[in-house]
């Protein structure tokens, strides 16, 4: 008999019974699957040590004992900006090795001079540590194992195309970003190209590596601009590469719907952010090519990429029409997450059984319930327990808005609870037209790096 | 407050030219701060540029005499309307009910003569240049020539995080005679009105009184800032605050339509090793430093909100500890409770909790006080009493974090002041206090780096 954890987890590889599995069924596994998680991660993290220590928790009796547990996503940002800013990379090691269950502090730094080559040694190490860019521009780091790797890859395999497509490794996968570099969307390409794309036939919108320090070099920029020791020709030329990169983009792009289209009578998967499917159907047109003609078995992912772009009110009718008929499944994921919650018929998510969904209030401390619901339905900020991760801790609270229903059924059929399709963020409240003459330096800096 | 009351709006009166227009044609605001006001008739909003205002040849002191009843009448509250304002201002404020009545019982205060008298010597130079022509006799070329401080149509989009923001911009306005049209804030709806009421009441019909109108529109509403932001109506827009305020202004500024900006601000603290001389001295600085992060609520500009200690990682925690608790006391425009802190602070500093071999964080999330002692100042924005302190080995560390938006910096001791004050105004700083004192701005004195009146007036030339 495995342990309660595995068996929860490889219970995806069935995902139509994996995603129709009541909660009430699985919590009694769930429950045991988060104790003798948390028994085994408090002894190798120090911080999950700690907080069980402040709130007394020394078993997961409940959900609600998980609660305290959960990790704010700022805390894997959370370094001294200075070691970062002065190379010091053995003191970055130390501080990731707070959050890691696997001693990461032996990796050899000599001779790094940036992030992208701190991560590298890591991932050499076996630290499979992925990188993310806050809005602030300083980076989170999250570390996992190669093993988590595989198990978000098997994930992915069953989840990403459910309940209308299963990967076939038979599609031409087509993936709007870069092919390498250490953040999830990379991951997630790299696990939809292996589980979705037929060999010599996935495509990327560009192989020149996505680099962290691309990003720290516009934050470092940034606070140049903010004291005041930028240049008038840095400031022109960080402007005229964020231009030239654009541009590069567009060309990419345009290049790369030529190759999309020469498929489209092929099943093809392809994915990519909203302003650049639009960008794809304002070149297809030029090419000539006209509103449904993909094949049917095609797989379009479309999302993310709505802040701060201008996009017409119809955009996603544009881009219904123009792919036609063809698979269009979607997931609620994040870089924190293993196990993303694929959308069913009925426009809902659902977890995996591996997956402990905890819907908390807005201030994140109390654990909701059916009993918190009003006709089964309450909005909650989004937490939860990955229960696949083997190189962190998988607690976490969100700044997720999200809708849950609790009701034991989804309009789809299958059991609940599940979230609906409004996902969004927590507005902070009652800013509505506030005038105040406390502000800070963002409001100084405009142009290329304009918060 | 019974449910009953927060399920209907609140009725923001227009005050226009003297007088006072109800209605409940418009509702804005969010869920249990909806508020309504009448229509807007943007003909009324505006003096003809044909006409001279009705104060321009008024003798300032005799619009000083009225303010100074202004005053009185303020703190009588004869017919109760102050007090009126107030209870629909605790309802809308985000300041603590206990706030917002301080900071009235304050208002009175600003209409004070000897403070209206200094701001005019200090700024102008004295009454003569606004009631008339001020002779320059020594030009180098030996002409003769007059100039005059000539009074300017104004509109102002005033800061609602204190209603002083009303009242100061109220008697600026009234000292230098001009056309006044007053955007209201939503966070201050109520200020305004009531002063200008006052005016009318202690003077109706009086020229001071035809110079002022108050309403609120959507900042950034195109209809009424479109037609109204412009040079044939008004010469400057006085704007408080960064964002969207700024960000509508930039689009009407041009030829004879000036921005007038109060920029969005943070404040500093510098703490010097002398804090550490005695456990007395250290509570007294702590209160110090205390008093200057919560200053109204930590809403203000001059709220510190970074902090930079000279000691050790042990003595800056002893700091932190005595702050925090220091942080609990009830001041002229501080709760002793607060609010709790927003969603995405909580966020950004429950990720530092916890991680002690880099960071100590005291107090919670209920809105008393929280200081986070960090190595390098933390990459969020320290507001609802939040507090950053960083240890330094010596304070020209805490100077090379002060740049164009850092106002206010407090120093301890002052005696400290005069070495720090030149390089702390290299980098952008506007204003060097002794720590404890970031509250308390003395009119008259220059307002983010320059002279309001002077600003404000038309200067005008008969040259000789």
């Amino acid at each position: 008999m495995t342990d309660p954890r595995t068996q929860l987890l490889d219970l995806v590889t069935d995902p139509d019974s994996a995603y129709d599995k009541s909660a009430q069924d699985l919590a009694p596994l769930r429950l045991q699957a988060a104790d003798e998680l948390f028994q085994v991660r408090r002894e190798q993290i120090p911080l999950l040590a700690r907080r069980a220590e402040e709130a007394g928790i020394d078993s997961i009796e409940s959900f609600g004992d998980l609660v305290p547990l959960l990790f704010a996503h700022t805390v894997y940002k959370s370094y001294p900006q200075s070691f970062y800013d002065h190379g010091r990379w053995d003191r970055m090691l130390q501080w990731l090795n707070t959050l890691s269950v696997e001693d990461v502090t032996d990796v050899d730094v000599t001779g790094v001079t940036n992030v992208d080559e701190w991560l590298e040694r890591l991932w050499e190490a076996g630290h499979a540590v992925i990188a993310t860019s806050g809005s602030s521009g300083k980076c989170s780091f999250l570390n996992h194992t190669m093993g988590d790797r595989a198990r978000k890859t098997r994930h992915f395999k069953y989840s990403s195309g459910w309940p209308f497509a299963q990967a076939d490794g038979n599609h031409a996968y087509f993936w709007l970003g870069p092919s390498a570099g250490r953040t999830s969307a990379v991951e997630a390409f790299a696990a939809n190209a292996e589980n979705w794309g037929r060999p010599g036939e996935v495509f990327a919108l560009s192989d020149e590596p996505l680099l962290i320090s691309e990003i720290s070099e516009l934050a470092a920029f940034r606070t140049r601009m903010a004291n005041g020791t930028a240049t008038p020709d840095e400031i022109s030329d960080v402007e005229r590469r964020g231009r030239a990169k654009a541009e590069r983009m567009q060309v990419d792009l345009a290049k790369l719907t030529e190759q999309i289209l020469e498929y489209r009578d092929r099943p093809i998967f392809l994915s990519g952010m909203w302003s650049q499917h639009l960008m794809i159907i304002e070149r297809a047109r030029e090419l000539g090519a006209g509103d449904g003609e993909f094949h049917p078995q095609t797989v379009i992912g479309a999302g993310g990429g709505v802040k701060g772009v201008a996009l017409p009110p119809d955009y996603r009718e544009q881009v219904d029409r123009f792919y036609g008929d063809v698979v269009r499944p979607a997931v609620y994921g994040m870089t924190e997450l293993a196990q993303p919650l694929p959308r069913c018929e009925a426009g809902r998510y659902h977890a995996a059984p591996g997956l402990v969904m905890l819907p908390l209030d807005e201030s994140g401390e109390r654990l909701l319930t059916a009993a918190d619901a009003t006709d089964g339905l309450v909005v909650a900020r989004f937490g939860f327990l990955d229960l696949a991760y083997e190189g962190r801790w998988g607690g976490l609270i969100t700044g997720d808005r999200v809708t849950v229903d609790f009701s034991d059924r989804c309009p789809c059929g299958r059991s609940g609870p599940t979230l609906l399709d409004d996902i969004g963020r927590f507005a902070q409240p009652g800013q509505d037209d506030h005038i105040g003459c406390a502000g800070t330096i963002d409001a100084y800096i405009r142009g290329a790096v304009e918060a | 407050m019974t449910t009953t009351h927060e399920s209907t709006a609140v009725q923001v009166p227009h005050i226009v030219k003297g007088e006072r227009l109800t209605g409940t044609d418009r509702e804005f605001g969010r869920p249990g701060a909806r508020f309504t006001t009448p229509a807007l008739d943007l003909n009324a909003l505006v003096w003809p540029r044909n006409q001279p205002g009705p104060a321009f040849d008024v003798p300032v002191a005799e619009i000083i005499d009225l303010l100074v009843d202004v005053g009185d009448w303020l703190a009588r509250d004869p017919k109760g309307l102050l007090e009126e304002a107030l209870v629909a201002a605790r309802r809308t404020s985000p300041l603590p009910a206990e706030v917002v009545d301080r900071s009235y019982e304050h208002l009175p205060k600003v209409f004070r003569r000897e403070t209206m008298e200094f701001q005019i010597r200090a700024e102008l130079g004295g009454p003569d240049v606004l009631d008339g022509w001020r002779e320059i006799i020594d030009a180098p070329t030996g002409r003769v020539h007059r100039i005059r401080a000539f009074p300017p149509r104004l509109v102002h989009v005033i800061a609602g995080n204190s209603p002083g923001v009303a009242a100061v911009s109220i008697v600026r306005g009234a000292l230098i005679k001009g056309l006044n049209l007053i955007k209201l804030p939503s966070n201050d709806l109520f200020t305004a009105p009531a002063i200008l009421q006052a005016i009318a009441d202690v003077a109706p019909g009086h020229p001071v009184t035809r110079s002022f109108s108050a309403a609120y529109w959507r900042g950034g509403d195109e209809r009424v800032e479109g037609t109204l932001f412009r040079p044939q109506f008004f010469d400057k827009l006085v704007a408080w605050g960064g964002g969207e305020t700024i960000v509508s202004a930039k689009k009407y500024v041009g030829p004879g339509f000036e921005l007038v900006a109060f920029d969005p601000k943070t404040s500093i603290s510098l703490v010097g090793r002398e804090a550490f001389e005695s456990d007395a001295t250290l509570e007294a600085v702590a209160d110090l430093a205390a008093a200057d992060a919560t200053l109204v609520e930590q809403q203000a500009c001059a709220s510190s909100r970074f902090q930079f200690v000279e000691g050790s990682i042990d003595d800056v925690d002893r700091y932190c500890a005595l702050l925090q608790q220091r942080m609990r006391t009830e001041r002229p425009t501080t709760s002793v409770s607060g609010r709790p802190l927003p969603a995405e602070l909580r966020e950004e500093i429950e990720g530092l909790r916890g991680m002690e071999d880099f960071y100590r964080v005291w107090g919670d999330y209920a809105g008393s006080g929280v200081v986070v002692r960090s190595d390098d100042p933390v990459d969020f924005h320290p507001d609802f009493r939040t507090v950053n302190v960083i240890p330094v080995a010596d304070l020209s560390e805490g100077v090379a974090f002060a740049n164009v938006a850092t106002q206010t910096v407090g120093v301890y001791p002052s005696g400290r002041k005069a070495a720090l004050r030149d390089s702390l105004a290299a980098m952008g700083v506007q204003r060097v206090v002794k720590l404890g004192s970031a509250g308390g701005v003395e009119t008259g004195l220059p307002h983010d780096g320059f002279m309001p009146l002077a600003r404000f007036v038309r200067w005008v030339n008969d040259e000789g």
